[in-house]
């Protein structure tokens, strides 16, 4: 409470202090971003070249930490100090959507020129959409894919060119890899109790036929006991039920698993590391010919429903927009665009790793929308877990997930 | 009017002006936002309502819901364990260690001192350390335990259920021995020679004298300890998020982690803010053993 009124009374002096200073210059106009990027990072050097611009609107940018997006937005929000832009994780956009915490942007990019929803991935543009309106604009996306170690490949006899295609396949492949006499496990994956654990299972879910609102379709519960079988088969290390994908993935980098799950954010980190010769495949099916699915990741552009000025607001969206074909050169980040080539990197191997994760875009799908979201999720990491750790049968678990969200869903 | 005067500047009334003081200080730092914990554990509270403090009243819902849960008893079971093993740990190895450094052997002090190394450390880097350690296929402590023929396999201390709470408390026993033995030593030095002396003349042995001598004379010390214990590990907040973060299947979650998970990550802070009124309760009663334990402490 205490913390919470000097808090309110530094912020009531910082905006009385700000709209003095605002009033000096009418002219121009201010608008304020917020987003968790670092220096080396899109939001801020885009704003820095926004300013140089100087079209008569000036950006301030100010970071905020991952954990802290959503709290921060919200006590902003509710106290009237809520910023004009701000970058959502994508599963948590539509919470405030559907609050109408967020600007219905439908009818200015009907107007625009500049930002277009055809030239979006399906997938990332679902997750700023709320009942049928546009409520954002797709920042960056990510999605997972199936990492593998070739020369592992060809040690056991395995065609490097021929990646596992369905689920029998992985396990089979990652049967003949694991050599535990060598500290080498046949596949590394996420399936921690937070929201990795639900990005990585629900890719699988979803090409079983499943999905978040019918998670104990048949096929769910045959991914989730494909999960068992290697857990229980010690082909991934057990720690795979705490460890982040970015810990996992990095035993694959030391060449303690041959295969890995996880997304286009470990390409840098593989280049310098890894000592071998690697691939990127498309999530094995759960058989030839099923529908496709992956996971979707990232952040979202909004605008705050109270900014004073949504036109400009608007226009910076529209520059951010207009800069995602440097995205992936200046920043490493793969714009959610359908419509722009990626230029060469000059690294042949992450060249090859961007065309798959590319193609597996296509068919990435957003967690939920749902404005509960975190709670679908949860029901989903304690499903996997009690499953995984034998406390209930895959089904048995899915079937109680299946009823605590039926219950949010309402 | 003189007499009201008088007993600001010399009498009840400056005795009053002095306590209140500390008081507001207290009902403002502490007292508002527990009063303010306890109001929201009775209210409907969603993110976009967290600014306000009228919130829809909902009676006893949140405390119904919160035992409906099917997570709700074993993570107070968990909270309960985790507790009483960690005070247990903490306090017979530190009072091992208080006894072994009050031989004053050359050098004890200047070991003692460096055991608060462990004290010192950030409960995250414990943390991150703690997890290297434990780490099931390349963790130093299966390392040793399979050199030294204890097990065979590997134990995942931190992804076995039977395992994971047990991991969290061995890591929150390293880190709360030096301020157990720190505080034991203190109340070590505070038992005169003498009585030691003339129970020697007597005759009596050194469990005699650990038993008759010791602990009797340690009572307000070891209550003390025990309760600001019961209170320290109720917190313990890091350890979990470091190295389980309360997983698997909730094997290793405590109400305080859960409160946070709550709040925090599903932004139930309604439920969240249950939780900590139930825990308030439990510390509640530790602080009144501590108020009672230290006030019967004689000072020479």
């Amino acid at each position: 409470m205490d913390i919470r009124k000097l808090a309110l009374i530094g912020a009531l002096a910082v905006a009385s202090l700000s709209t003095l200073w605002t009033s000096a210059r009418a002219e121009e106009v201010k608008i304020t971003v917020w987003s968790l990027d670092r220096d080396i990072q899109p939001a801020p050097n885009l704003i820095k070249d926004f300013n140089n611009l100087k079209t008569g609107i000036t950006v301030e940018y100010r970071q905020i930490q991952f954990d802290d997006v959503v709290s921060e937005a919200m006590r902003a929000y509710s106290t009237g100090q809520a910023p004009d832009i701000i970058a959502v994780d994508n599963p948590e956009h539509v919470l405030f959507s559907s609050r109408g915490a967020f600007l219905d942007l439908t009818d200015m990019i009907a107007q625009s020129s500049v930002i277009k929803p055809d030239n979006y991935y399906p997938g990332p543009l679902k997750s700023v959409m709320w009942k049928e309106r546009y409520f954002g604009v797709p920042k960056a996306t990510n999605t997972i894919a199936l990492y593998y170690n070739k020369d592992m490949f060809r040690a056991k006899g395995l065609d490097p060119d021929k990646p596992p295609q369905t689920w029998d396949d992985l396990v089979d492949t990652a049967r003949k890899l694991s050599d535990p006499a060598k500290n080498v496990y046949g596949i590394t994956f996420s399936a921690k109790a937070n929201e990795e654990g639900t990005f990585q299972f629900l890719p699988w879910a979803q090409m079983g036929g499943g999905g978040y609102d019918k998670i104990n379709a048949p096929g769910a519960v045959k991914a989730l006991e494909i999960w068992k079988t290697i857990i229980d088969e010690k082909l991934a290390s057990r720690d795979t039920l705490t460890r982040s994908q970015w810990d996992s993935t990095g035993t694959f980098n030391s060449g303690n698993a041959a295969m890995a799950i996880s997304g286009p954010w470990e390409l840098d980190r593989m280049v310098k590391e890894a000592k071998f010769d690697w691939g990127v495949a498309l999530l094995p099916l759960p058989e030839t010919g099923s529908k496709r699915s992956s996971a979707m990741g990232d952040f979202n552009w909004a605008i705050f429903s109270k900014t004073q000025h949504p036109k400009e607001a608007f226009k910076v969206l529209e520059y951010f927009v207009s800069q995602d074909n440097r995205m992936f050169k200046d920043f490493g980040q793969l714009p959610a665009r359908s419509d722009l080539a990626i230029p060469s990197t000059g690294q042949p191997l992450k060249d090859a790793a961007l065309k798959v994760f590319q193609e597996q875009l296509q068919y990435a799908q957003p967690r939920g929308p749902h404005p509960a979201w975190p709670k679908i999720s949860k029901a989903i990491q304690d499903a996997i877990q009690a499953a995984l750790t034998g406390q209930m049968s895959p089904k048995e678990a899915l079937d109680q997930a299946d009823q605590k969200i039926k219950a949010v869903l309402g | 009017m003189k007499r009201l005067l008088l007993s600001v500047s010399d009498g009840r009334g400056f005795d009053i002006a002095l306590v209140s003081v500390p008081l507001i200080f207290l009902f403002t730092m502490a007292g508002l936002p527990l009063v303010y914990n306890i109001v929201m554990s009775f209210q409907e509270v969603d993110m976009f309502s967290l600014g306000t403090i009228f919130r829809p009243f909902v009676g006893l819902k949140n405390y119904t819901t919160l035992f409906s849960m099917p997570e709700t008893w074993p993570i107070l079971k968990n909270t309960a364990l985790f507790v009483i093993a960690s005070i247990a740990g903490q306090f017979i190895i530190g009072f091992a260690l208080a006894l072994f450094f009050w031989t004053n052997f050359p050098g004890a002090s200047w070991m003692r001192g460096l055991f608060l190394v462990s004290w010192v450390m950030p409960g995250l880097v414990v943390g991150a350390i703690w997890n290297w350690i434990l780490s099931g296929d390349f963790g130093v402590l299966n390392y040793l335990l399979r050199e030294s023929g204890l097990i065979t396999g590997h134990i995942f201390w931190r992804s076995d259920p039977d395992f994971s709470l047990w991991a969290v408390v061995i890591a929150n026993i390293w880190l709360g021995i030096s301020f157990n033995m720190i505080l034991l030593s203190v109340g070590l030095s505070t038992i005169p020679q003498d009585l030691y002396e003339a129970a020697e003349l007597d005759g009596a042995n050194v469990i005699q004298r650990f038993f008759t001598i010791t602990l009797p004379m340690m009572r307000s010390t070891i209550g003390a300890i025990i309760s600001l214990g019961l209170i320290f590990t109720l917190q313990q907040f890091d350890l979990f998020a470091a190295i389980t973060a309360g997983g698997p299947n909730n094997s290793s979650n405590v109400a305080q982690y859960w409160a946070w998970d709550l709040s925090f990550r599903q932004y139930d802070f309604a439920q969240g803010a249950t939780i900590s009124v139930i825990m308030i309760v439990f510390v509640m009663i530790a602080s009144v053993v501590y108020v009672r334990s230290t006030r019967h402490e004689v000072r020479g």
